[in-house]
């Protein structure tokens, strides 16, 4: 995290939040004056080292906020008398999108489970199972010898006994009682209770028709600030709710050069699984194995690669609204490389 | 082939900016702390030049 000013005729501040950064260096890479400077990627990413991903050097920053544009993370900002330049509608923007179809969305939750940042916020209201089932449930306490089998077999954990003795004085100490806010009428307790005590009815499929099943109601919501459009949730998702588009298309290559002993050595080093803000690589067969299905072409892997075989082309990229000829030259310089 | 260590350039754990990053980030037991000194075990390395690319003293190089 840092924020660094400078005042004038208009006041012009530079914020940058670790939090989203992901490490790719792209920011470094458009800095007209090489003020910001990329951390040593995997010692961080393993924790072995606390310090922010990215930092700057404050005399030499111009503050003309290309880094904060190019940033696909939202890792960045420039702010001119208070507003951020992203969206004034004068400087380049990412045409990015993440979103999920209220619509289609059935509240599953895969999605939330395998967003490698923690990005989608879930929630869902299931019914009560009570409200799904019909019937009727009795213990006769004259027969019941609290045993404890049906509270034990209770699949709903419906049942409550005691029946262990507390003093001389409350030698039984026995109770039973059947938690309706629980009971499904299975039936369970009836056919193993020994002394036939219990009178258990469903009839369910009786009122089959009149038992209304509530709408399951919920919410999901991806957060643009911290999601790195891996598409993890789009590709996970059952009932193609979630749109992601991918700030670059392109390819992520692994090239070994084994005449220079340039060779990929899978678990000894994992380095570009560590930095791999997408979840994408995985070390299969002691070989890292990308799969860009889920990549992002960030390139931060390619940065922490110590063999430096990772080699990352980048087709097309979906930054727009870029106006000035000098920084089109330089943002194009994060495609075709 | 294994690695070397520039004594010139090693912090020697105790000046290391990290206290012996090297001897964390190489998994492979290649790198030691011996009398409270980095120490490489070349049998143990992979070449995978982990601390290479990042002592933050540019002391290791390959052997």
């Amino acid at each position: 995290m840092f924020d660094i000013e400078r005042g004038g005729a208009e006041h012009r501040k530079l914020t940058y939040s670790d939090k989203y950064c992901v490490g790719c260096g792209i920011c470094t890479d458009v800095c007209p004056t090489s003020s910001l400077r990329l951390g040593p990627l995997v010692p961080i990413a393993r924790g072995l080292i606390e310090m922010d991903l990215v930092s700057v050097n404050e005399d030499s920053c111009v503050f003309c906020g290309l880094c904060s544009v190019a940033c696909p993370f939202n890792a960045l900002s420039l702010l001119v008398n208070g507003s951020d330049i992203k969206n004034t509608g004068n400087y380049p923007v990412w045409d990015i999108e993440c979103s999920v179809d209220d619509g289609d969305c059935i509240y599953c939750g895969k999605c939330s489970l395998v967003c490698p940042q923690d990005s989608i916020i879930f929630e869902r209201n299931l019914p009560n199972p009570t409200d799904l089932v019909r019937g009727e449930i009795e213990i006769d306490e004259d027969y019941c010898i609290y045993c404890s089998f049906c509270a034990d077999m209770c699949p709903a954990e419906a049942i409550n006994i005691t029946n262990v003795p507390v003093s001389s004085v409350d030698v039984l100490n026995n109770s039973i009682d059947v938690d309706l806010s629980k009971c499904i009428f299975c039936g369970v307790c009836r056919r193993i209770c020994p002394e036939n005590a219990i009178k258990q009815i469903c009839s369910t499929c009786m009122h089959y028709e009149d038992i209304k099943i509530p709408e399951i109601t919920g919410k999901t919501i991806i957060s643009e600030k911290s999601c790195v459009s891996c598409s993890w949730c789009c590709e996970i998702c059952p009932e193609d709710a979630i749109t992601i588009t991918k700030p670059f298309d392109g390819t992520l290559e692994l090239t070994e050069v084994p005449q220079e002993d340039k060779i990929c050595k899978g678990e000894s080093c994992h380095a570009c699984q560590d930095v791999c803000p997408c979840n994408a690589v995985t070390i299969v067969d002691n070989k890292s194995v990308n799969d860009l299905n889920f990549c992002n072409l960030c390139g931060a892997c390619v940065t922490a690669c110590p063999q430096d075989i990772r080699v990352l082309s980048r087709n097309s990229m979906k930054l727009n609204n870029i106006n000035s000829e000098s920084w089109n030259e330089i943002l194009n310089n994060l495609v075709g490389k | 082939m294994a690695v070397k260590i520039d004594s010139d350039k090693c912090g020697h754990i105790e000046n290391c900016p990290v206290q012996g990053l090297c001897i964390k980030l190489c998994e492979q037991g290649a790198i030691i702390e011996e009398d409270g000194d980095v120490k490489i075990v070349p049998e143990n390395c992979d070449d995978c030049d982990l601390c290479i690319q990042n002592c933050p003293n540019q002391a290791i190089s390959k052997a």
